[in-house]
């Protein structure tokens, strides 16, 4: 006899399970977009909550779920995925663009009209800024670095936390993050390509509730020897 | 927003059907290869979804358009839809019949027992006395479990494992003579009750990360527990309980 393998202890426990009958679906059962919705873990915590409750006893929905969330995991799946979304990303590139030169003309017009900081109802709501509010200053990663898995920024006083943002040349964010601390690590799961050019910047949230950003800081990848 | 979104509202169904299908007919045929393995079958399932996708001036495209919000990212969707598509296809095309396909690849022995456990449902003692009486083949009780196991890793592996998980294929094989001393029904109804205790989160997970297999982070996922590790620790606590309910039953040293 060849290939004798032994059952795995959990395919025992699984041919309990298994009865060798075919589900029947139900009025009840979830939609495409619920069941899209549950492989990709953004259904809001009450939706999920009612979906759960059919999924665990409805056997055909519980495979539909599993098998989209095989299907998401596939290698050629994943692929066409990113490169949808990453087309989506450069759509928005090219409308920031589009849109940060009319903002920055829109600043300056604004700058050069007469300033109202009196009005009763700006001085009601809002109160006046500070001369010494300061924002943070990146540190590192600047320019070249061997190994961009730190990013570090000067305190700003009473500031309360932190955002950081890191996005690709097209202006799509690749990831953000927020702590009280003036350091902060670049998780695995991003991973940066020698070949592109890269910006981050982070802002403070002081007291009063409000945020104010550094610069955005370029940086690329050092080829390795 | 979305060009042929953008031409879908605007009632020019046969654009936005062009816009939709350059941008996504990669994504639809990958989602189809993950399923079916023969080029016939990719290329037959793919008229088939767009038939279905275009139908009555693309109503299931309209139809997520016009949500009010939408809960999925459309392209989780559109996996979904063809999906289901796929597996339907499959399941009026073939049925049953897709199993003895399956079958038609495997050496002879394990083509039997493939024939006499999954297409009959015959239980395992059932097929072993079958195969000694009628097939003359001498073979231990032990000797055929571990055809049963080898047979089952073959059928349920890859892309063709797939589908046929889809259509209700193989259960996997137990490993000794007393799992059949009780019947299906019952050992399901005994397992039922035992889940009967768990919350519905703790029961989707442990049938997702037990039977459907799932890694452990995908199931975080869909529970919305915050990582693996917490899925173990439910899963293994919801085992244990399940493992005090069923402490008068035969399944007990399984959990």
């Amino acid at each position: 006899m060849s290939d004798p393998q032994p059952p795995q202890p959990l395919d025992r426990l699984r041919s309990h399970f298994h009865t060798g009958e075919t589900p029947v679906p139900s009025p009840d059962c979830l939609d495409a977009d619920t069941v899209a919705a549950l492989a990709d873990g953004t259904l809001d915590a009450a939706r999920r909550a009612h979906a759960l409750g059919h999924v665990a006893t409805c056997a055909l929905c519980r495979r539909a779920v599993a098998s989209v969330a095989e299907a998401l995991a596939d290698g050629p799946i994943t692929h066409e995925v990113e490169i949808i979304e990453g087309r989506r990303r450069r759509l928005r590139g090219q409308l920031l663009k589009v849109v940060t030169p009319l903002a920055a003309a829109a600043a300056l017009v604004l700058l050069l009209l007469p300033r109202h900081d009196n009005h009763p109802l700006v001085s009601t709501l809002r109160g006046p800024l500070k001369a010494d509010t300061d924002a943070p200053a990146p540190i590192g990663p600047r320019a070249t670095a061997a190994r961009p898995d730190r990013f570090v920024w000067t305190a700003v006083a009473h500031a309360q936390r932190y955002r950081l943002r890191l996005y690709d040349a097209e202006g799509g964010v690749l990831w953000t993050d927020e702590t009280s601390d003036t350091a902060a690590a670049l998780p695995k799961s991003v991973k940066l390509s020698p070949r592109s050019r890269y910006f981050w910047k982070v802002e403070a949230q002081t007291e009063s509730g409000r945020w104010s950003g550094s610069e955005l800081v370029e940086f690329g990848v050092e080829t390795s020897p | 927003m979305d060009d042929w979104v953008a031409e879908l509202q605007r009632g020019r169904f046969d654009a936005a059907w062009d816009l939709f299908l350059d941008r996504y007919r990669r994504l639809i045929f990958a989602a189809i290869r993950h399923y079916a393995q023969d080029y016939d079958d990719v290329m037959d399932v793919f008229a088939r979804v767009c038939e279905a996708l275009r139908a009555d001036e693309s109503r299931r495209l309209r139809s997520w358009v016009e949500q009010p919000e939408h809960r999925a990212r459309f392209s989780t969707w559109l996996v979904t839809v063809v999906r289901n598509l796929t597996v339907d296809w499959f399941r009026h095309r073939d049925g049953r019949q897709r199993l003895s396909t399956v079958a038609a690849e495997l050496p002879p022995l394990r083509r039997r027992i493939f024939e006499l456990l999954f297409l009959n449902k015959r239980s395992h003692v059932e097929s072993y006395e079958q195969l000694k009486s009628s097939d003359g083949l001498d073979l231990t009780f032990g000797q055929f479990l571990s055809e049963v196991s080898a047979t089952y890793r073959v059928v349920s592996g890859g892309r063709r494992g797939r589908i046929l998980r889809e259509l209700g294929g193989p259960p996997p094989p137990v490993a000794d003579v007393e799992d059949e001393s009780a019947t299906v029904s019952e050992r399901r109804e005994e397992l039922e009750a035992a889940l009967g205790i768990l919350s519905p989160d703790e029961r989707v997970a442990v049938e997702l990360y037990v039977v459907e297999e799932m890694p452990a982070d995908a199931v975080a996922k869909v529970v919305g527990w915050p990582n693996a590790k917490a899925v173990y620790n439910h899963v293994y606590r919801a085992l244990a309980a399940m493992r005090t309910r069923l402490e008068q039953a035969d399944l007990r040293a399984d959990l």
